[in-house]
């Protein structure tokens, strides 16, 4: 107990000071963003001094930019993990190791709408009123109580998720299922919800029209699950850049001049099954026969610290599993050299190849001195016979950090028909409001056409359509199958969706109040400064996550390596975000 | 085997340092920003005028002769015979439009008690038989403290709704078991004379937190 | 000191490199550190803090009497302290066999607007920013449509040819969607039909200013200015005792003066007696009067099912 509480804090704080340490460009970026979050603290503080005055808001629009950056990021925390559902219903490989990214986005993001929600109150000293027991929580009549504990859950059930899968990884040790799996069904399911009872503190307002409306609900879901696979899009991107070393910053690159096959190399005997059965304790229940089978054709090879076993492109189908030692698995795409994964002993590599006959996708280089076995893909699919070994080596198979191009795709499907979704449904609305001539469509028209005079919405309303249509036509078209208009279109919809959802929501329910008075709202520069404050919060938040996991994904950070020195920037120097993506033809 | 690049030493070493060292420079400007206190203050106050305390007294518009008794006010005007001889009513005289001709002695009364001067009779609500008097249709004789019976006699429902509380204004308690309610009589409101209540001047708009509302012409349309 | 690096090559860093590094990230942390504390620097000219007592004070409805004579206690000397009138507040409660209506007669109404400046002097409203409860509304004849309602009207005399007047204010509604919303449960309706505030409890989220289809509910932006010497000292816990920053507030039908027995303030300053209020279970009231005798009601916005209890009517 002691020893397991000890070995937490121990990745804990090794997780803690990984975020400190990086290249230049990470300090640039991390530097930039505690200054908005500074800039945003300091406004903070003078509202909490001042009051609400020093914000745009006014009795007659009494909620404004916090709220509406708060329904934007909610419907993002839940689309986050939308992403889940192809990993775990429709068991998509391809995006294993990413449901991590996106589980950490919704934490993120879960985390800035908290901070919204907070700076929007007025007393926000009175906070422990609504914790149940010793406040009042008007529970199950306010759609805020609902909307405190639903959101509040998910972020604890994305921490536990994200929490132990990757202690797990960190620790070697195949993650339990019943562990994590139930949670993430009801993650699923808790995602639709929060977005769901969000949208239901709008719908609930009998007294304000232009949300009383059952649509707003669909619409809810349809603009999040657009913007926030988008976002995750282009955040992708950046990781997979980030994580990245351009070919020949390192002395190791996938066109290496070792030869394969001049280290040390012996037929396999038992004798080397028993070894790697120390360390892969499903392969000792693996009938003797099978075992003896097996080594035909397979040997051991002895490498020396650089050799490459691999090379990404070849033609080769061997399996092979490590002794002693460690390899690491390189990945270059791009022009830029990535780490998928690490394997020490007991872990194999190769065996996609092996086992689907496609060429390497991956340069496999031994990271210190090590002892290797290596299997024809006949002997590895007789072992895989054993079901325990069967299920192990399957599950080892996903643990790589590949953010390839077919997983970009299928995000973009998901995009793709979600925009389509909105827009039938913005074009509802519109039909609703304006078809009929009723007379309570005054909200509606402030906000698309202007009122008395009153047009301070139009340009924005008009500039989010145009943004979401264009995004939608290059969806559709293949055009956006290649990386630059795919990323074109996510920024369109984010954009977009961000104004309709957030200013296109929020401000035209209060114009006009319900006494018909018309007083527009425009934010201030300190209400302005701590909106960019949380965003940047969000940011440094994610980054920092992402600091961490990623090496974890890696293997670079885990317990066989604790005694080693802490990264350095090893892995490659860390790109800023700022860097644009180079667009290239996607492969499949 | 190329020169490895380490961080922290070479060139890129020494951009992190670089960075690194803009960084504090930033953040002590940041500190000297924060203490300055540039922006993010208060909107100066409107300066709202407050409103005269007076357009607040509940007091009512005119006094009727019970008041001006109470308030042992000068009664002389009330003296008819000061002027008039008893037992000889004082005549009255129209125009050519039958429109009353008010005498210069009474200069101050201007008559307008119901459209198309209908009820242009002096005696209608005046004794003549005793000035000092008012009278009803039905020939009741009333007090001048006690006038509200004559309205009444031509103005039924709102002398029931007033007898209720219900027209006009009533003051006081609610919940009649702990304190009275006290009403006004008709001549508070009503001058008897010309009992259309006159237009009065309003209190000013209300002033919104973001921005003065420019005051409206009543030729001006709503918006 | 690191161990060789396969991917970087032996260890070449030197001693020099690695001190002036971590100085400077030293250094960069303490700057970063600094930044953080004089970010909070506004924070000390925060007067008025809530007292470790205030902080923690309970939910009306869980105050005990003890605790409700040490909260009016509180109350009273802050009040004292910052106005320098000794208020005298009191916890009314609602009587029995007592429910609230008030009639407002649309026909009298002239628009002078002195039951809006009667409330907040009775009330002690803030006069900058101004908050005033009651809202009267210009409307041309022949419509309710509120959005043709004009709020800013300052002709020199009223009433305007062609219109009429409607003050609004909140309705106290049977079924009041404010209640309904308000998460920490810091508003709701009392049994004699008062919709009431625990200003000690609001959190200031402004969701109830969200759903009031009356816009009747109003929001300290800032610290409340109310001139001492138009202080009414005579006041209620859950009335008109002087709020705070960031609190919601709103008509309570002068808790003070109702509770009492009396009529509220704009009632009785209201120069034509278009208003009226009373027990609407008291068959000899006058508003029991008004609805056996007057035809036609109109509830603002019945459809909304909110059962206001506010009724407007025209005489002619």
């Amino acid at each position: 107990m002691i020893a397991a509480t000890r070995n937490y804090l121990r990745f804990l704080s090794r997780c803690g000071r990984i975020a400190f340490v990086g290249d230049w460009r990470y300090y640039v970026w991390m530097g930039v963003l505690t200054v908005i979050v500074l800039l945003g603290l300091n406004a903070y503080c003078k509202q909490i001094v001042h009051g609400l005055l020093v914000t745009g808001m006014s009795d007659e629009v009494s909620w404004g930019v916090y709220i509406a950056n708060f329904t934007f990021l909610v419907g993002v925390a839940a689309a986050a993990v939308m992403m889940v559902i192809p990993v775990y219903i429709y068991k998509n490989e391809e995006l294993h190791d990413l449901v991590i990214f996106g589980e950490l986005l919704a934490v993120a993001a879960i985390l800035m709408c908290l901070a919204f929600v907070t700076v929007d109150l007025g007393r926000p000293d009175r906070f422990w009123h609504l914790i149940p027991g010793l406040g009042q929580m008007n529970f199950p009549a306010s759609m805020l109580s609902w909307d405190v504990i639903v959101l509040n859950g998910y972020l604890l059930l994305n921490v536990h998720i994200c929490g132990y899968l990757l202690y797990s990884r960190y620790q070697g040790k195949k993650p339990a299922k019943w562990f994590y799996i139930p949670f993430v069904f009801i993650a699923i399911v808790w995602a639709i919800s929060i977005h769901t009872v969000t949208a239901f503190l709008y719908v609930g307002l009998g007294g304000r029209p232009f949300w009383n409306s059952a649509i707003v609900g669909p619409r809810f879901l349809a603009s999040a699950f657009t913007a926030g696979p988008a976002l995750i899009i282009l955040a992708l991107q950046v990781v997979r850049r980030v994580t990245a070393v351009p070919i020949g910053s390192t002395p190791y690159s996938a066109t290496g001049s070792t030869p394969v096959g001049m280290a040390i190399r012996r037929a396999a005997t038992l004798k080397d099954l028993e070894v790697l059965a120390q360390h892969l304790p499903e392969l000792a229940k693996v009938p003797l026969a099978d075992q003896v089978a097996c080594l035909v054709g397979s040997t051991v090879s002895e490498v020396e610290r650089g050799e490459i076993l691999l090379h990404q492109g070849g033609q080769d189908s061997e399996a092979y599993f490590v002794l002693k030692g460690r390899v690491v698995v390189k990945r270059e795409e791009s022009g830029r050299v990535r780490i998928t994964r690490t394997a020490g002993p007991g872990e194999q590599f190769g065996e996609i190849s092996a086992l689907n006959g496609t060429p390497r996708m991956a340069t496999a280089i031994a990271e210190e001195p090590s002892r290797v076995l290596r299997m024809p893909a006949d002997s590895l699919r007789l072992l895989m016979r054993n079901k325990a070994l069967n299920e192990i080596i399957h599950s080892r198979m996903t643990e790589r950090l590949m953010i390839t191009d077919r997983g970009l795709l299928i995000l973009r499907g998901i995009v793709q028909v979600s925009m389509l979704i909105n827009v039938f449904l913005l074009l509802n609305e519109i039909f609703k409001e304006f078809y009929s001539g009723n007379l309570h469509v005054a909200s509606s028209h402030y906000l698309f056409l202007g009122l008395h005079g009153h047009s301070g919405l139009v340009g924005w309303i008009w500039t989010a359509i145009a943004f979401n249509l264009t995004a939608m036509v290059l969806l559709v078209l293949p055009v956006s199958r290649s990386l630059r208009w795919l990323n074109v279109a996510c920024v369109l919809s984010i954009v977009g969706i961000w104004i309709e959802k957030g200013m296109g929501l929020v401000i035209p329910g209060f114009i006009p109040t319900p006494l018909g008075a018309i007083l527009e709202y425009s934010p201030s520069l300190n209400e302005t400064l701590v909106c960019f404050g949380i965003w940047a919060f969000g940011l440094l938040c994610y980054t920092i996550f992402l600091r961490m996991a990623v090496p974890i994904l890696q293997g670079r950070l885990s317990k066989a390596n604790e005694s080693l020195p802490e990264l350095e920037g090893d892995d490659g120097p860390i790109a800023s975000p700022a860097n644009r993506v180079r667009p290239t033809a996607l492969q499949t | 085997m190329e020169t490895p690049l380490q961080p922290g030493s070479g060139s890129k070493g020494a951009r992190t340092g670089i960075i690194l060292g803009g960084l504090c420079i930033v953040f002590l400007g940041l500190v000297g920003l924060f203490l300055a206190d540039v922006w993010g203050h208060p909107p100066a106050k409107q300066k709202i005028p407050l409103v005269d305390a007076k357009f607040l007294e509940p007091k009512p518009w005119r006094q009727s002769y019970a008041d001006l008794v109470k308030a042992k006010e000068d009664l002389s005007d009330f003296d008819c015979y000061a002027c008039h001889e008893k037992n000889k009513p004082p005549p009255i005289r129209y125009d050519a439009e039958h429109k009353i001709i008010v005498p210069k002695e009474h200069e101050n009364i201007v008559m307008g008690h119901g459209s198309h001067d209908r009820n242009n009779l002096c005696y209608n609500c005046h004794n003549e038989a005793n000035l000092l008097t008012l009278q009803t249709r039905d020939g009741r004789e009333l007090k001048f403290d006690n006038s509200p019976p004559l309205c009444g006699s031509c103005h039924g429902p709102t002398y029931r709704d007033w007898e209720y509380g219900v027209h006009g204004r009533i003051s006081g308690f609610w919940n009649k078991k702990l304190g009275e309610a006290s009403r006004l009589a008709c001549v508070n409101c009503h001058n008897p004379h010309a009992p259309r209540i006159p237009t009065r001047e309003p209190a000013p708009g209300p002033h919104s937190l973001r921005e003065a509302p420019a005051p409206r012409h009543p030729s001006q349309a709503a918006h | 000191m690191a161990a060789p690096n396969p991917f970087t090559g032996p260890d070449k860093t030197s001693d020099k490199a690695m001190t002036r590094r971590n100085f400077l990230r030293g250094s960069a942390a303490f700057s970063g550190l600094a930044a953080l504390a004089a970010s909070l620097s506004p924070l000390r000219e925060l007067k008025d803090f809530s007292s470790t007592e205030e902080f923690l004070q309970k939910y009306y409805k869980e105050l005990t009497p003890d605790d409700m004579t040490k909260v009016i206690q509180r109350i009273e000397n802050q009040v004292e302290r910052q106005y320098g009138v000794r208020p005298h507040v009191r916890d009314l409660r609602p009587m029995d066999g007592v429910e609230f209506v008030y009639c407002l007669n649309l026909t009298r109404c002239i628009g002078c607007r002195k039951c809006v400046h009667a409330c907040v002097n009775e009330n002690n409203q803030s006069r900058d920013p101004e908050i005033q409860y009651i809202r009267v509304l210009r409307l041309p004849h022949g419509s309710l449509d509120l959005e043709k309602a004009e709020h800013n009207y300052a002709p020199t005399q009223v009433p305007e040819k062609g219109y009429f007047y409607m003050p609004v204010q909140c309705q106290q509604c049977k079924n009041p969607p404010c209640v309904k919303v308000c998460p920490v449960n810091a508003t709701w309706q009392e049994k004699d039909g008062i919709t009431v505030i625990d200003y000690d409890w609001c959190i200031g989220c402004r969701y109830c200013e969200a759903a009031c289809p009356y816009w009747a509910r109003r929001f300290n932006f800032a610290k409340p200015s109310i001139p001492k010497e138009r202080l009414n000292p005579n006041m209620a816990y859950l009335g008109n005792r002087p709020r705070r920053q960031g609190v919601m507030e709103k008509c309570h039908f002068c808790i003070q003066r109702t509770r009492a027995g009396r009529y509220p303030a704009c009632l009785e300053v209201c120069p034509v007696g278009a208003r009226k209020f009373g027990n609407i279970l008291d068959p000899e009231s006058e508003v029991s009067h008004i609805f056996r005798e007057k035809r036609v009601f109109i509830q603002l916005k019945e459809e909304m099912g909110t059962s206001p209890r506010f009724f407007y009517y025209f005489e002619k």
